[in-house]
């Protein structure tokens, strides 16, 4: 037992991310709760709170009453219902339904009781000394947990690869960052991170929206509004007729979700990254691809596929001189990084370099990584998994490696602990 | 209804095994035992063939299977979900995890071993005041950087990043390590010390920070960070240049050993720095002065002090008035190592004896000067006292002989040749009147020839062929000078005397 450093303790992992929440015991590979960090919610009549003198938290609560959460959730067609994301950059903003969406992962999903097991929980360097206190009253007051820790995304996704120092480069959903880890420290004035996903995402969105001379605008509707669609040539305009009795009480925040969703899909099947930089002709020389969106619409993506991807790696001098504060590049976030490291660090961290989160996984973008960094440091070393579950939940693995450690659980704020020292302890335990 | 053994006996018409006559308890006894057991084989059909069967029971030997795996040892472990405190742990928080059943409750948790704090130094504010007073940092500074090096355990890089004393200066790295390093030093060196001296220079020891050192250091990292590709590749080009040289000098300098062992049976008496350093360090040099446009790679300057040694890889002893006075006094005469050829290790001249390097007449013409010098009554080859002058003598001696042999040898040629000729002209004249002109264009350059070459005999002590060569090539070609000044004048003669035949036909 001792031999391998293991101790399980039946300890719970939670990681939330913009896109998803994994919850899962620690010591498994694989976390067994994954529920969508959007959640739908049915706004109270605005007639409840007239009366805004009882207390403002039944104005912020009320809204919530009707929430519908995981698989089930926003994906579903419900009238009225509106999509919200308690993550804004990475950072929760909005505490309300943060209880909801834990809860359902681990009663409803995992069927255990939070209050008999510790809880690690992740959080990204970024994170403000306020919101980890706010998360770990939330576990001790209204969760009961026995014992809490919050550990930072970039180390628990080097110990995920098995590096204690490593340069952990995260492609999420809404943020991408640049992490050096030193010894199982994050060095905090090497941070980089800018919400460079959303960029790519919006621009995928305006190429698809916009019309071209080949093609009209492409709509986006998701499948939840469609009634009934014929088959139609390639890039011939598509005929479906509408579900009339649902587009009135479809909200915004729902189509807009739906229609993100539309265009994330597509972005996966279709969209990538040239390996070797941007050339016109290569990007001409690579097969198209047919995609079909759910009105029926389907047509072949050329080179505009491939300059989605571009977006990671280099911006126009257009759109920089257009938007000032244009999101960093995934270059230009790693030149920030090693750049405030002791240049006795950048040979250890280049070879040990760690990509990971969800937005890693488009296609193509380790290759074009790897290129630009070999140019500048030619015995760089990635360590990109192939395993997409590994990809994605890096995170949530390192803390499964960490919570089930032996060594680890001195680490643990306990109950006793934060009954004592209150919020000052979360800082000086975890660093 | 089971049948019995003696119905089953008596419907087969078996012989009942032991007669009912007799029950006597001994034998009744003995019957049993046999009967009794039979290894491997069923109660019923034991009851069938009885005991007289006994020879065919041997053979029904228990199968014998492959041996089941023994899982687990010896029964079943059981494991218990057992509550369990952490002595690393300040609180009393109880985890629970499952043990077997067997493990001891009360030893502790065996994680708790790693729980190791490593020893950190504190000071009183009078050790403060009388050693580690230090005008750039406050004591409440010099604390806090204690306090955080306490708690990232030394490492550095995380203290470095997360030191953030409010109202400080900003420190670098190596502020911060020169600090607590120095003040760890003032500490052991001011304290009374339990051990011997050995064991505190060596904590002191490990207590050194150079922090000069260390910034050049870092100075040096990021200029080889900052290399164009260009230099890079040039640095790369120069070092397999180095190597390559190396290899070749340590190759050449085992063959001239080799060669020198085998042949003169001494050592080449070359010191072997040369070779080894020598050659790199000029390179390197030379990459030097080549990086001098671009960033200077200050990288190899450790090497700079050898370069001077290097300098002056023969040692050649200044003639001073000592030098020279000590010279005579032990009769020691010195000869200048010849001056056309560089001081490579190729012209190098190991020691040798005098006596060894003897002049020796040519070999074409070695008997007639021995002739000669016997007509004298001198042996040239032994000479009884080789001192430098006795072998000035011989050698001036030797050279006269050569000369006198020589020319002697070329009279006699020109004079058959004259001979040769005008026994021609005479044959021609007697014959008639055809091709005049050209033999006497030949007779002229040869009686030139002659004219000359009586002219150059006084001076020509050291080769005849150079002053033949000259006057001719006044006159030929250039390629017959060419071919001439490398053949000997034996070789000259019959040309001349070749080309005068030929023009003759």
């Amino acid at each position: 037992m001792v031999n391998y450093g293991g101790d399980e303790v039946s300890a719970l992992v939670v990681d939330i991310g913009s896109s998803s929440l994994r919850a899962g015991y620690a010591g498994d590979d694989t976390p067994k709760a994954i529920i969508p960090t959007s959640y739908g919610y049915k706004p109270a009549p605005p007639d409840v709170d007239i009366s805004m003198e009882e207390g403002s938290e039944a104005a912020n609560k009320s809204p919530l009453a009707t929430m519908h959460l995981g698989q089930s959730g926003p994906s579903i067609w419900r009238a009225g219902m509106e999509v919200g994301n308690p993550l804004i950059e990475g950072l929760i903003q909005d505490f309300n339904p943060i209880r909801p969406l834990i809860d359902h992962a681990i009663t409803e999903v995992m069927r255990c009781n939070p209050s008999e097991h510790p809880i690690l929980l992740t959080e990204p360097t970024w994170n403000t000394p306020a919101n980890r206190e706010r998360m770990a009253e939330i576990m001790f007051e209204e969760f009961q947990v026995p014992a809490f820790y919050i550990a930072n995304t970039g180390v628990l996704n080097a110990f995920a690869a098995g590096k204690g120092s490593a340069l952990v480069i995260d492609v999420g959903q809404a943020m991408a960052s640049v992490t050096p880890v030193v010894d199982g420290f994050v060095l905090r004035k090497g941070l980089a991170y800018s919400p460079l996903p959303k960029l790519v995402h919006a621009h995928a969105r305006h190429t698809l929206i916009s019309p071209t001379p080949t093609r009209r605008g492409i709509d986006l509707y998701p499948h939840q509004l469609i009634a009934n669609k014929l088959p139609v040539d390639l890039g011939q305009p598509p005929k479906f007729t509408l579900r009339e009795d649902r587009l009135a009480g479809t909200t915004d925040s729902w189509k807009a979700w739906a229609e993100g969703r539309e265009v994330d899909e597509w972005i996966q099947s279709v969209a990538g990254v040239l390996d070797q930089g941007w050339n016109d002709q290569l990007a001409a020389m690579r097969p198209p691809k047919q995609y079909e969106f759910p009105t029926g619409y389907n047509a072949n993506f050329g080179a505009e596929r491939f300059n989605v991807g571009e977006q990671f790696f280099w911006h126009s001098p257009q759109l920089v001189a257009s938007n000032a504060n244009l999101p960093k590049t995934i270059p230009a976030l790693i030149t920030e990084s090693l750049r405030a490291c002791d240049p006795e660090l950048r040979q250890v961290l280049m070879g040990n370099v760690v990509l990971t989160g969800g937005g890693s996984l488009f296609s193509g973008f380790a290759d074009r990584l790897s290129t630009e960094l070999m140019r500048t440091f030619p015995h760089t070393k990635i360590h990109a998994p192939g395993n997409p579950v590994e990809r994605r939940y890096g995170g949530w693995l390192g803390g499964s490696i960490l919570a089930s450690l032996g060594t680890f659980h001195q680490l643990w704020i306990s109950k006793e602990e934060w009954q004592e020292h209150g919020a000052a302890i979360v800082g000086q335990r975890c660093k | 209804m089971a049948a019995s053994a003696a119905d089953v006996r008596s419907i087969l018409a078996i012989p009942d095994p032991a007669p009912k006559a007799g029950p006597s308890k001994p034998k009744k006894a003995q019957t049993a035992a046999a009967i009794r057991k039979q290894e491997g084989i069923t109660r019923e059909v034991q009851g069938l063939i009885g005991g007289s069967a006994a020879g065919l029971a041997v053979q029904y030997a228990k199968p014998r299977l492959k041996q089941k795996p023994n899982l687990g040892g010896s029964g079943k472990t059981h494991w218990e979900l057992r509550a369990f405190k952490n002595k690393g742990r300040s609180d009393d928080l109880e985890l629970k995890h499952w043990v077997k059943s067997t493990t001891d409750p009360t030893a502790g948790y065996p994680f708790a071993k790693y729980n190791i704090q490593s020893t950190s130094y504190t000071y009183s504010q009078d050790e403060y005041t009388r050693f580690l007073d230090d005008r750039e940092w406050t004591k409440e500074e010099t604390d806090y950087l204690f306090s955080i090096v306490r708690e990232y355990d030394t490492r550095w890089y995380i203290i470095h990043d997360s030191y953030d004393y409010p109202g400080g200066m900003p420190r670098t790295l190596e502020d911060l390590k020169d600090r607590y390093y120095s003040v760890c030093r003032k500490l052991v060196r001011n304290r009374p010390w339990a051990g011997d001296e050995i064991s505190k220079n060596q904590l002191i020891q490990s207590f050194q920070f150079d922090k000069d050192r260390e910034l050049t250091r870092k100075k040096y990292l990021l200029s080889l960070e900052n290399r164009t590709q260009e230099q890079i590749v040039e640095e790369e080009a120069l070092y397999i240049e180095i190597k390559r040289l190396e290899q070749n000098e340590r190759k050449f300098k085992k063959e001239r050993d080799d060669l020198l062992r085998t042949l003169a049976g001494v050592d080449s008496g070359l010191p072997d720095i040369i070779e080894d350093d020598g050659t790199p360090l000029g390179i390197t040099g030379d990459a030097k002065r080549k990086k001098k446009g671009g960033t200077a790679m200050d990288i190899d300057s450790p090497a700079t002090p050898s370069v001077a040694s290097i300098a002056t890889p023969v040692v050649k002893r200044p003639q001073t008035a000592r030098n020279a006075a000590y010279d005579a006094q032990h009769c020691i005469i010195r000869t200048d190592p010849p001056l056309t050829s560089s001081a490579t290790k190729a012209a190098h001249q190991p020691a040798y004896l005098r006596s060894f390097k003897l002049p020796v007449p040519k070999a074409a013409i070695a008997p007639k000067i021995t002739q000669a010098l016997a007509e004298l009554g001198i042996s040239h080859s032994r000479l009884v006292m080789p001192t430098k002058d006795n072998c000035v003598q011989l050698e001036a001696l030797l050279d006269a002989t050569t000369a006198l042999v020589e020319t002697k040898r070329l009279v006699d040629k020109v004079q058959a040749d004259i001979d040769v000729i005008k026994e021609q002209i005479a044959l021609r004249e007697g014959r008639g009147m055809e091709g005049t002109t050209e033999p006497s264009v030949a007779l002229d350059a040869m009686e030139m020839d002659d004219t000359n070459e009586v002219e150059a005999e006084p001076e020509g002590e050291d080769g005849r062929a150079q002053s033949v060569v000259s006057t001719r090539s006044v006159r030929s070609r250039k390629q017959t000078r060419r071919s001439m000044s490398i053949s000997s004048v034996d070789t000259t003669a019959t040309v001349s005397t070749r080309a005068g035949t030929k023009r003759k036909r």
